[in-house]
């Protein structure tokens, strides 16, 4: 078990079995913060090559700002590269509106979803709504 | 230099005295306060029209409507929504009448004019939180029908933007307006940047008191009590550029005391300790709404911001004005002034550590008891 | 005093008498005053202050005899007095003997008053070097500090000075001063190489000391207007941070003494310091003008009524010290003469802050712009926008609303497109709040970016805002750590029915910034579109005479 010891946010890193990466976030994931938790998971990923899980303890996560979601978005996409499946466990109410309001949450939490780059990525098949729909 | 270039057009000869400028006043103060924006728009370019001059409108007509609607918000006759959309189509009408005006040869203007017939170039600009740009939108437009090459750059303005803009153009004087006293930190700040530059400061607005007895202490090099005077101000012998080397603590040397500081820093822990006594004092207040106790914090937040620009500036009369103030709005509002007392007593409470702040506090709670207040209609709120 | 002892002292030594006759003069003494001699009369032997002073003394008996039986008579000292002998300066200091003779000691302290004058001379310089480099540097405005240092050269250096700027292009600027005088600018047509010394002054190369001009061979634009005749003319260099910062002239009237080798000194020290404020001056103009530059196109536009829609924007970005941030709006308006078509209006927020979140909000405004034609397919719009913003090194993102307004029958009809963005909200006539129902994905991240459009009309008086979520999670307030939040927002928004756009967008921008009471925000931009109360075809949009129509 690892501790990082900068000051607006706490990760724990822990590996709960073989195959599977835990990282706790304690604090605000944002402009000034976030860059430290894709680089934390590069380093883990990189370090346990067998990894097939990340699992992200948000229960303990303050604030997520817009920098705080492309990080996690950037997340998902090294997950994918790696083959890795993400998990954010434990989301607080804050970061499920910021994921439903911005689209992202079907796409940060979906099973099916991040496997490969984004670029390379099958396109999903979508819904998409006529113009003229009213809700 | 002082002679006014008039805008009336030839056809229309006829003299536009006094009694037609305050009749146009009337009118535009009816259009104003519908917020009937078009209706507004036809008073005054009608008035134009038919032979006043430009800059009597602006300061006699939409000036004098602007002070109403000042008077009508302080006055408690007027939501803070109305003022703004009364301000609104006033400021539309300053615009309207602008792009009348728009003599050609002030707009192709080189950025550095050195030709000494015009009287110069002036940044005009409203410290930082200050909302109320009116009256320096109209300082701004008069002195562009004076011939000066004018940049005014709004409501609001944060000293580094303005700072940055003197650099970029090198005015040869800055006009700042403020009209509340709790922006006056902001304004010796502003001053003080524009100074250090090189540029003489020419401040003017409600804030810095009836007669401008702040302007002096804030380190202004002059002030105007309104409009016209700023403009005959700068007519006359120009503002020199002040001497460099000054140093802004030398002002207010009080201020050592951190108390301003501190009250600043503080406010949010003071609010609250002040919400917990006087739910002690008066237990209704523990039933009050989340609406009604925002407002309370609110009103509470306000007394703090004026008790902060009272430490900085060590003058009991921007408090206890406000105070009085307050509590004639309360008494509107059919809310008891009465509160207004143990408010006092438990911010004492809280600051009996900061001696002047204790000075300003009692000196207000003096003058709240000594003041004859019309008794309201109906008493259960605090505050509110 | 043995006069065999003065012959040896190593100073002048003169004595007199009391009848003010020369009694003695050592070798030194006969050197230093020429007309003296034994014998001689004091006052024809020595300067007058020297002569006056020696009959005063001699006029007060001292040294006088004492009781008998005492000891032998002392002779007595006197105050020295002070005067010039030639070019140079003495203290004479008198010693009375016992026969009322007085012996003379001439002290020459001429390199001792110099070192004085000098030393206060440096110190008034000192003074005005620091006074003058408090007053340069304290402007970064370019005009502003050549103008100051064309007046400090002036007024301390010379009658007038000529601050001449690098030359760009053909001809010279420069601005003159003369002493007491206000600086002026003014530009000729001529190189600078009728002057010797100041094209090398001007180039900075190669490296050049103060250099004299023969005033009757200067060109007649050097010496400025009413100056009269010209005594001496000095060229210095302005150096600046290793390229030149232009040429300083200095000018001295006829009348003058010309410059000594000690003011050249100091006129370079001056130029030394003069030259770093105009190179830094010149240096912040070229850059802040590179800046403004580059700006112009991410500054928020102002925003006018189009075909009977009013529109209003305001931004605050989150720091103070700057202008430009993640928040981004446009409006591009209908064609002018096509009747029926929509405008669009673009509000969003790109992830991150400052310069670097602005350029990225340049290059989706610059897409958007592009991408115009399709906006009657908003789904289209951003499908096309997220490929073009996907990137494989970083996943910065935007969400934003895209509106089409249109003007229909006094009211405006809306679609309205939210790709991730909080959704618009509209302010109806009695009040009420509505947020309307699109709601989509993030464009620049994911694969694809969808997104519901929702259509809504607004009738006269009713507004639609649009607003980053910098307006509703500003932090502060009376407790000082509440989110402004939804619920304000709305219920500040129901106070405006009825309001013209830019009162709508004031009222919000002053609320939420009054709520933040200068802390800390994020960037902060709303945009109204509304529906004018009255059925005015045409409105005033301040774009210039003649609009309005009565």
């Amino acid at each position: 078990m690892t501790t990082m010891p900068p000051a607006g946010l706490l990760l724990t890193v822990s590996l709960t079995d073989a195959h599977t990466v835990c990282v706790g976030i304690e604090g605000d994931l944002d402009y000034d913060s976030s860059q430290q938790l894709l680089d934390e998971t590069r380093e883990q990923l990189s370090r346990h090559p067998g990894t097939r899980q990340l699992r992200l303890d948000c229960s303990r996560l303050g604030t997520c700002d817009s920098m705080g979601l492309a990080t996690l978005l950037a997340v998902h996409r090294a997950t994918g590269a790696a083959g890795v499946r993400l998990h954010l466990d434990g989301r607080p109410a804050s970061l499920e509106r910021v994921l439903r309001l911005t689209g992202t949450l079907d796409h940060l939490t979906d099973p099916q979803a991040g496997a490969g780059s984004v670029l390379t990525e099958e396109p999903r098949p979508l819904v998409r709504p006529d113009r003229q729909d009213t809700p | 230099m002082s002679a006014t270039p008039t805008h009336s057009a030839p056809t229309h000869p006829t003299p536009f005295g006094e009694a037609e400028l305050r009749g146009t006043t009337e009118k535009l103060w009816e259009a104003v306060s519908r917020g009937d924006e078009y209706a507004a728009y036809g008073v005054v370019l009608g008035a134009q029209g038919a032979g006043a001059d430009d800059e009597s409108l602006l300061l006699d007509v939409i000036g004098t409507v602007q002070r109403k609607v000042g008077e009508e918000w302080a006055a408690n006759r007027m939501s803070v929504a109305t003022e703004h959309m009364a301000t609104a189509v006033n400021d539309r009408v300053i615009a309207a009448l602008a792009a009348r005006h728009a003599p050609a040869a002030a707009k192709d203007l080189p950025e550095h004019d050195t030709g000494q017939d015009r009287p110069g170039r002036i940044t005009v600009a409203c410290v930082d939180g200050e909302w109320h740009a009116l009256p320096a939108r109209l300082l701004a437009e008069v002195l562009r029908l004076r011939g000066w090459h004018v940049d005014y750059l709004g409501a609001q303005v944060p000293t580094p933007h303005l700072i940055g803009h003197v650099r970029r153009t090198g005015p040869d004087v800055v006009a700042l307006s403020s009209s509340l006293a709790t922006r006056l930190p902001a304004a010796h700040a502003a001053i003080t940047a524009c100074r250090s530059v090189g540029v003489p400061v020419l401040v003017g607005g409600a804030a810095f008191g009836d007669d401008g007895r702040y302007a002096g202490l804030l380190g202004a090099d002059a002030w105007a009590p309104d409009g016209r005077a700023a403009a005959e101000l700068l007519a006359g012998s120009p503002l020199k550029p002040p001497l460099t080397g000054h140093q802004s603590v030398d002002d207010l040397p009080h201020l050592v005391d951190q108390e301003y500081t501190m009250v600043r820093r503080d406010s949010g822990r003071l609010v609250k300790a002040a919400l917990a006594g006087l739910e002690d004092r008066f237990p209704a207040m523990r039933s009050y709404t989340g609406l009604q106790r925002q407002h309370t914090a609110e009103d509470l937040g306000h007394i703090l911001d004026f008790l902060a620009a009272a430490l900085y500036m060590d003058c009991e009369q921007i408090f206890t004005r406000f105070l009085i103030w307050t509590a004639g709005i309360l008494t509107v509002r059919g809310v008891p002034a009465a509160s207004l007392t143990p408010t006092l007593d438990v911010l004492g409470t809280e600051l009996k550590e900061f001696p002047r702040a204790g000075r300003l506090i009692n000196h207000a709670r003096e003058a709240l008891n000594d003041s004859t207040l019309p008794t309201p209609r109906s008493g259960s709120g605090v505050l509110r | 005093m043995k006069r065999s002892a003065l012959r040896l002292a190593p100073y002048p030594v003169l004595v007199a008498d009391t009848h003010g006759v020369v009694r003695f003069l050592n070798d030194t003494a006969s050197a230093l005053l020429p007309h003296a001699r034994p014998g001689a009369d004091v006052t024809r032997a020595v300067p007058g202050w020297l002569a006056s002073a020696h009959q005063n003394l001699s006029a007060v008996p001292v040294g006088s005899p004492t009781g008998p039986g005492s000891a032998e008579p002392e002779p007595s000292v006197s105050p020295a007095v002070r005067g010039e002998i030639g070019e140079r300066s003495f203290e004479a200091h008198p010693t009375c003997e016992v026969t009322g003779e007085v012996v003379w000691w001439l002290v020459d302290d001429t390199d001792h008053l110099l070192a004085r004058e000098a030393l206060r001379m440096e110190r008034e310089r000192t003074a005005f070097l620091g006074d003058a480099s408090n007053a340069l540097l304290s402007s970064l405005n370019l005009a502003r500090c050549t103008a100051m240092t064309a007046r400090l050269a002036a007024g301390h250096l010379a009658d007038a000075a000529l601050v001449i700027e690098p030359p760009v292009g053909r001809g010279l600027v420069m601005v003159s001063c003369t002493r007491d005088g206000e600086p002026v600018r003014r530009q000729v047509g001529v190189g600078p190489d009728l002057v010797p010394g100041l094209p090398e002054a001007l180039q900075g190369f190669p490296p050049v000391p103060a250099r004299w001009i023969d005033p009757a061979a200067a060109p007649a634009w050097i010496v400025p207007e009413g100056f009269g005749t010209v005594g001496s003319i000095v060229v210095t260099p302005l150096p600046g941070h290793g390229v030149s910062a232009g040429a300083l002239v200095l000018l001295r009237g006829a009348g003058q003494a010309p410059f000594t080798e000690n003011e050249e000194v100091f006129a370079r020290l001056f130029a030394a310091r003069a030259g770093a404020a105009l190179s830094a001056a010149r240096l912040y103009e070229e850059q802040s003008s590179i800046t403004e530059t580059l700006m112009r196109e991410l500054l928020p536009p102002v925003l006018h009524d189009v075909s009977g829609v009013e529109f209003a924007g305001a931004y605050r970005p989150a720091a103070d010290s700057e202008r430009v941030g993640g928040d981004f709006y446009d409006v591009h308006p209908a064609p002018a003469d096509s009747e029926g078509q929509e405008s669009l209006v673009i509000l969003g927020d790109v992830c991150g802050k400052g310069l670097e979140a602005a350029v990225l909000t340049g290059k989706i405004r610059n897409t958007l712009h592009a991408l115009l034609p399709m906006a009657d397919d908003h789904q289209r719009v951003l499908s096309l926008l997220n490929g073009a913003l996907l990137n494989s090194h970083h996943t910065r993102f935007a969400t934003l609303v895209l509106a089409s307004a249109v003007r229909h029958a006094g009211s405006v009809r809306l679609r309205l497109t939210s790709a991730g963005h909080p959704a618009p909200l509209i302010v109806r006539g009695d009040g009420q709040v509505e947020e309307v129902g699109t709601h989509g994905t993030l464009v620049g991240a994911l694969p694809e970016a969808p997104a519901v459009t929702v259509e809504a009309t607004l009738a006269p008086g009713e507004s639609c805002v649009l607003f980053s979520d910098g307006i509703t999670e500003a932090r502060g307030g009376p407790l000082g750590d509440d989110q402004y939040g939804d619920d304000r927002l709305r219920s500040a928004l129901s106070e405006c029915a009825g309001m013209p756009a830019a009162a709508v967008v004031e009222h919000i921008q002053m609320l939420a910034s009054q709520w933040v009471r200068g802390g800390r925000h994020d960037d902060m931009a709303v945009v109204a579109i509304t529906a004018p109360r009255n059925n005015h075809l045409s409105a005033v949009g301040g774009r210039g005479p003649g609009r309005f129509t009565a």
